[in-house]
């Protein structure tokens, strides 16, 4: 009896030590994900979570009320499909995001040389450029508008002052000088960031590489081109892709200034969604206009870093 | 290391945080146990619509120990977006004070109005807004305020371009907004952009025979009564004889260039003298009429009217989602409302209250010959956001039977 209980004591004890060396090597691997585990949690709370429940809404039958009903099956998106302004407001989309993203990086290129110039007063500049990102865009909308109002605004009042227009435009009633006007507008709330990121970028650039092109006689436009804008890409790759991004997810700009009138001529498909779900009162098919929204960012900043060989920048 | 520890446990905090918010914002839809407390949501008319409510909850409270009522005020221009959310979330208030009721009904969220006002109120409501406030032949919603539109003229305007008298027909709506443009004004303010087109277009259709529905309540957008009368105004706009582009112009833009004396005729409602003309020029010499008909025999006037919801939210907030209402029903309490908003009446008690001030007397008259927008058909939100959205591009680059279709197929799809 007391022979047995030693024994199996004895197995216990041999059986024990392997389990706690494996529980060891088992903690040790799970430790990373404890570190990371909350922002884990984080991401999936807030970015994987709405997403699902936006691709769900999609699916759903939506009262006008607001009471989900049941499914829909994919009639949401047929009827998305069906509308005859959808394929205007893509394209547009998609007009509305290069513009401003070129436009923005070109101005940026050339501002951030600017800002890393030594001269005297280059602080007071570098706070003046951030100033249109510290200003609500909501805010820096309503101005233009009221600058490029009919009646009262200051653009006709210059332009009439100047003999350059004989009687006021409305500006912003002409679908396309409506969209030039917006474009202008996002153009100067995207400068600061895209600036800065590419200041950033400037500054990484060693001073050597500079010294050595001028031992080897390049000019200004070479060094430039063959050393400055290179060595610049990581900078550009992100201060475009994340450009991309918000431009194409712009909301208050063209809301403040046309909301997306006369009809659906300056709408995007932000803009568009918005009248779905609130003036047709359609919430599952404006959800099935999010889910397309979502693939089209999906799809062009994968293009775009496919385009600009991002995995280099990786490696 | 330290700084790490810090991040995280300020991530975990987050997101611990924001899961306890979710959890706290799910639950308490329902109304909850407590009864006798009860959420209201009040649209601001302006700037005095809190101090009124703030008033009226406390002396309710006062007069009713143990019952509370918590007031959210909300801007128009957010409402529809919060009403949604509201509703999608089962966050619903317990009264709603909104321009539609007909869905709630029904999807069977909201009371019957006579469950929830006393047979006194009920009865005290005019016919005309109880016909306007019923689904399937129950009366849902409690008819809140009350508008009529009509002509607004400048007189100065009128005299120096040497008309005497407001138009009646079209034909002289024209003719004197030609008169008008000679004397370097704007004829006719049009407001087709999208705050109120659909307001706007019934104003004129519906004195050409013209509407949303035809005779057996069915949906007739695209009568020819309505092609013809867009073909009118788009004519007014093409002729230069309104404010440049119709398709985006809003009715503040319009009335504050009227308030200014820039515009010869506009059509407005009661709220227009205090809402638009004082604040710019209290000495402008304007005029009032009948709105104008196609060939001048009759002349309808648009009525609009404002709803109370009262909704169910299980049912435990009856007894004081009906003693609120029959508190803020009662006679002195409601005129009070009416005459600091400058609204026309509901009820036939407080109906007495504003006409003995001349301007809002012809707004008062012109009621019984009201037409309103089918509000009570459950699709009716939908057609008018279909009309706020394109309405407008028929007087400038759409044309305007094709307009007229594309918002017909929009309302038949709605049902």
């Amino acid at each position: 009896m007391q022979d047995t209980d030693v024994r199996t004591r004895g197995a216990r004890a041999t059986a024990r030590a392997p389990r706690a060396r494996t529980g060891r090597r088992l903690g040790q691997a799970l430790i990373p994900y404890v570190w990371i585990g909350p922002a884990t949690l984080l991401i999936a709370v807030v970015v994987l979570w709405p997403v699902v429940e936006m691709i769900r809404t999609s699916l759903q039958k939506i009262s006008s009320s607001g009471v989900t009903l049941g499914s829909n099956g994919t009639t949401n998106y047929s009827d998305l499909f069906d509308e005859g302004d959808l394929v205007h407001v893509v394209v547009r989309t998609l007009l509305w995001v290069a513009g401003v993203v070129i436009v923005t990086m070109v101005i940026s290129l050339a501002l951030a040389q600017l800002l890393n110039a030594r001269f005297p007063g280059r602080r007071v500049v570098r706070w003046a450029v951030i100033v249109p990102w510290a200003a609500s865009v909501l805010m820096t909308a309503l101005v233009w508008k009221w600058m490029l109002d009919n009646y009262f605004g200051v653009v006709n009042e210059v332009l009439l002052d100047l003999h350059v227009l004989h009687k006021p435009v409305n500006w912003l009633a002409h679908p396309d000088q409506a969209m030039l006007w917006m474009m202008w507008v996002a153009v100067f709330v995207s400068l600061p960031f895209a600036s800065f990121v590419i200041l950033a970028g400037l500054q990484t650039i060693p001073g050597e590489v500079y010294e050595a092109a001028r031992v080897d006689g390049s000019g200004t436009f070479r060094t430039y081109f063959r050393i400055t804008l290179p060595m610049l890409r990581p900078a550009l790759l992100i201060a475009a892709i994340i450009n991309v991004i918000n431009v194409f997810n712009s909301f208050p700009i063209i809301w403040a200034m046309t909301q997306g009138g006369p009809g659906h001529a300056t709408d995007t498909t932000t803009t568009f969604m918005y009248k779905i779900a609130f003036f047709d009162q359609n919430v599952g098919e404006s959800a099935a206009m999010a889910v397309v929204n979502f693939a089209l960012v999906l799809v062009m900043v994968l293009l775009y870093l496919r385009a600009s060989r991002w995995r280099e920048e990786v490696r | 290391m330290k700084r790490h520890l810090i991040g995280v446990i300020a991530a975990g905090l987050t997101v611990t945080l924001g899961m306890t918010g979710c959890s706290k914002g799910s639950s308490s839809g329902g109304g909850g146990g407590d009864s006798k407390t009860i959420k209201f949501v009040a649209a601001i008319y302006d700037d005095n619509t809190k101090g009124y409510w703030d008033g009226l909850i406390k002396d309710f409270e006062a007069a009713n120990k143990g019952y509370k009522v918590n007031l959210e005020m909300v801007d128009w221009t957010q409402m529809d977006a919060k009403v949604k959310t509201y509703v999608q979330t089962k966050q619903t208030p317990d009264i709603l004070n909104y321009n539609a009721f007909s869905d709630f009904a029904r999807d069977g969220l909201t009371y019957p109005a006579s469950e929830v006002v006393s047979p006194q109120v009920l009865s005290d409501f005019t016919p005309t807004f109880v016909d306007q406030t019923k689904y399937n032949g129950t009366q849902y919603a409690l008819p809140f305020i009350a508008s009529a539109r009509l002509l607004f003229f400048n007189k100065d305007l009128f005299k120096k371009a040497g008309i005497t008298n407001p138009p009646s027909t079209w034909a002289e709506v024209k003719s004197d907004a030609q008169k008008l443009k000679a004397k370097g004004a704007v004829g006719y303010g049009l407001p087709l952009g999208p705050e109120e087109s659909q307001a706007e277009f019934y104003s004129w259709a519906m004195n050409d025979g013209g509407g949303w529905v035809d005779s057996s309540g069915k949906w007739a957008i695209n009568q020819p009564a309505n092609v013809d009368t867009l073909n009118f105004l788009r004519d007014l706009t093409k002729s230069g004889l309104t404010q440049p582009n119709p398709e985006t112009t809003d009715r503040k833009t319009v009335f504050n260039q009227f308030a200014q004396g820039k515009v010869g005729m506009g059509i407005n409602g009661p709220f227009t003298r205090a809402g638009f003309i004082d604040p710019v020029n209290k000495n402008l010499n304007y005029g009032i009429a009948p709105l104008p008909s196609k060939d001048g025999s009759v002349h309808n006037t648009l009525g609009v009217v404002d709803v109370l919801n009262a909704f169910k939210n299980g049912g435990k907030n009856k007894d004081a989602v009906t003693k609120f209402l029959n508190y803020f029903y009662q006679q002195q309490n409601y005129a009070k409302f009416l005459k600091l908003e400058n609204f026309l009446p509901t009820t036939k008690s407080a109906g007495s209250a504003l006409s003995s001030d001349p301007y809002y007397k012809q707004f008062v008259d012109a009621l019984p010959q009201a037409k309103f927008a089918p509000t009570s058909n459950p699709a009716w939100s939908a057609v008018a956001g279909a009309v706020k959205q394109s309405m407008g591009t028929a007087v400038a680059s759409g044309d305007p039977k094709k307009v007229l279709d594309g918002i017909q197929k929009t309302a038949e799809k709605n049902g």
